[in-house]
């Protein structure tokens, strides 16, 4: 057998491994959690006192936290990659903001959930609140947008750029009539695959949006998402079957990152069919 | 009437190289003018610093005039948005927008701020007669653009050039990844497009720079070796260089 043939093989047998963990792992989730994942359970909040309850608020604090930092960090990596892989481009390659960029991505989440915590509850007075929590989501999620959207940019093919150019138009009528419905479905997939990252995310979110969720809902109030949610019954859980219903948070919590990429993958290819 | 375009000493770099020395070359209103010569000789840069894509390209440096009729083209008065839209190009791998045919038609018109349905259809439908596209894509022009063929791609990329009613055209070996019967019906429309609009034409087929074009330039090493009738050219080249290239290529 020829390398490739050995590395082949051994590529194959690792993610076997993996595929095989991950259903043992995903069976047994269900089956402890299936019989607590009832309608109630979904639209009901925690009980706090006896433990148990239902986790509608965190349901609604995870749409909220993530959806929020998504909607408002899209737009400015977008305008970041933009300038960078349209404009500056052209310039000169790399850059302040391409360190900045890699050092803030390989920051752990922890530590900027810390320093979120540090200047805007100990400095501006937020409270633990959805709102602190969705700052520190959108913080941990900028360099991720300018990645993700520099790249669905540079898989525009060039010869576009240039026809658009020969054609008359501005640098940037080239980049809001063909770069950006090209790179569309690129774009699509990329924040759907943050969205899913986001949810995921817990120990950023555990020092700047609290454990536990507040009677009245208000996005200055603390916000429990799923994810910490799992972590607090997991570690804290009081009540008769903390397990059943950690692990029926966690289906939910699965159920909508799956939701999640199959819609953004289902709207990127139908951007994508549009153009071809 | 077809304008003429003509450089003086037009010097192109790249950084430090000089790619193209001293270019003093016209194109007579209406007629097509080949460019032929070895890879690398500057083909492409030239074409491309007559209509100012050049300076897209990070690096680039142009000095000495090109004149478009009697507007020196690189002055800063002119407007770079107007003499693309005077100075169409069409380039050698086939690059319609992953839009529908009509969108990919109509988007210079749009670009000039032409709105009214009515207008862009007939724009559109004289575009694509105008290209000999129109009888293969009517009733289809909802399709996208990248479903057709590789040579009605670029019949469509012609068109798209056309809709903004250029004066001059430049192809940049516009049949190099085509087959040979859309190579015929590329050559049969530059034909006819010929006199309509000041045609000039980089192209590696010897062959279809001695059927389509009325005079032929060869390029070698970044400077402009000789210029003629393509007839005289390619029976009796005056430089020894071009001799080479011709049989060297011709009847290897
Ligand atoms: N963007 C660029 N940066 C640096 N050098 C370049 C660039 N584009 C072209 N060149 C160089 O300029 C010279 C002329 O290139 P050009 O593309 O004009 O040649 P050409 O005659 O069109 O060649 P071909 O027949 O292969 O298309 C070449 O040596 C090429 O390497
Ligand atoms: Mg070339």
């Amino acid at each position: 057998m020829n390398q490739g043939r050995v590395l082949h093989w051994f590529a194959l047998l690792v993610a076997l491994g993996a595929a095989i963990v991950f259903l043992g792992l995903l069976t047994d989730t269900i089956r402890e959690g299936l019989p607590h994942l009832t309608w109630q359970f979904l639209t009901t909040a925690p009980d706090e006192r006896r433990g148990g309850g239902g986790i509608a608020p965190e349901i609604v604090n995870t749409v909220v936290m993530v959806g929020g930092a998504l909607l408002v960090t899209a737009p400015l990596g977008l305008v970041v990659a933009i300038y960078q892989a349209e404009w500056q481009g052209r310039v000169h390659d790399g850059g302040v903001i391409d360190q900045v960029r890699a050092t803030w991505l390989s920051v752990p989440s922890v530590v900027v959930g810390f320093i979120v915590y540090r200047v805007a509850v100990a400095w501006w007075h937020w409270p633990l609140s959805l709102a602190t929590g969705g700052l520190a989501l959108a913080v941990m999620n900028w360099p991720v947008m300018v990645t993700v959207s520099i790249s669905a940019l540079k898989r525009v093919p060039h010869a576009y750029r240039e026809a658009s150019l020969a054609l008359g138009a501005t640098r940037f009528d080239t980049v809001r009539r063909v770069v950006l419905p090209a790179a569309l479905a690129e774009l699509i997939d990329g924040w759907g695959w943050a969205l899913a990252r986001l949810a995921g995310e817990s120990a950023a979110l555990i020092i700047t949006a609290g454990i536990n969720v507040s009677a009245h809902w208000s996005v200055w109030g603390p916000g429990e998402t799923l994810a910490v949610y799992i972590w607090y019954v997991r570690t804290e859980g009081v009540g008769a079957d903390a397990g059943g219903v950690a692990a029926a948070t966690a289906l939910t919590l699965m159920m909508f990152i799956a939701v999640t990429l199959w819609l953004s993958g289902r709207l990127a290819d139908w951007r994508r069919r549009a153009g071809h | 009437m077809a304008p003429n375009i003509r450089t003086e000493s037009l010097t192109v770099s790249y950084r430090r190289t000089v790619v193209l020395r001293q270019i003093s070359l016209e194109a007579v209103g209406g007629e097509v003018l080949a460019l032929i010569g070895p890879s690398g000789c500057g083909k492409s840069t030239f074409l491309r610093a007559l209509n100012r894509l050049v300076e897209e390209t990070p690096g680039a440096h142009v000095t000495g005039r090109v004149f478009l009729g009697e507007m020196n083209i690189y002055s800063s008065a002119v407007d770079v948005t107007e003499l693309r839209r005077r100075v169409g190009m069409v380039f050698q791998a086939p690059n319609p927008f992953p839009f529908s045919i009509f969108d990919n038609v109509a988007y210079g018109p749009r670009l000039r701020g032409v709105s009214d349905a009515a207008e862009l259809r007939r724009i559109v439908e004289r575009s694509l007669q105008e290209a000999a596209l129109w009888d293969e894509v009517r009733g289809k022009l909802r399709r996208p653009a990248l479903t057709l063929s590789g040579g009605q791609q670029q019949r469509l990329c012609i068109a798209r050039a056309l809709a903004v009613r250029p004066e001059v055209l430049l192809l940049d070996e516009p049949t190099a990844a085509l087959d040979p019967v859309s190579t015929e019906k590329i050559e049969e429309l530059v034909s006819n497009l010929r006199g309509r609009y000041t045609i000039v034409m980089v192209t590696h087929n010897l062959r279809q720079a001695a059927r389509v074009s009325d005079r032929t330039a060869f390029f070698d090493d970044g400077s402009l070796v000789e210029v003629g009738l393509t007839r005289q050219i390619f029976t009796a080249p005056r430089d020894p260089r071009t001799e080479q290239y011709l049989t060297g290529r011709y009847f290897p």
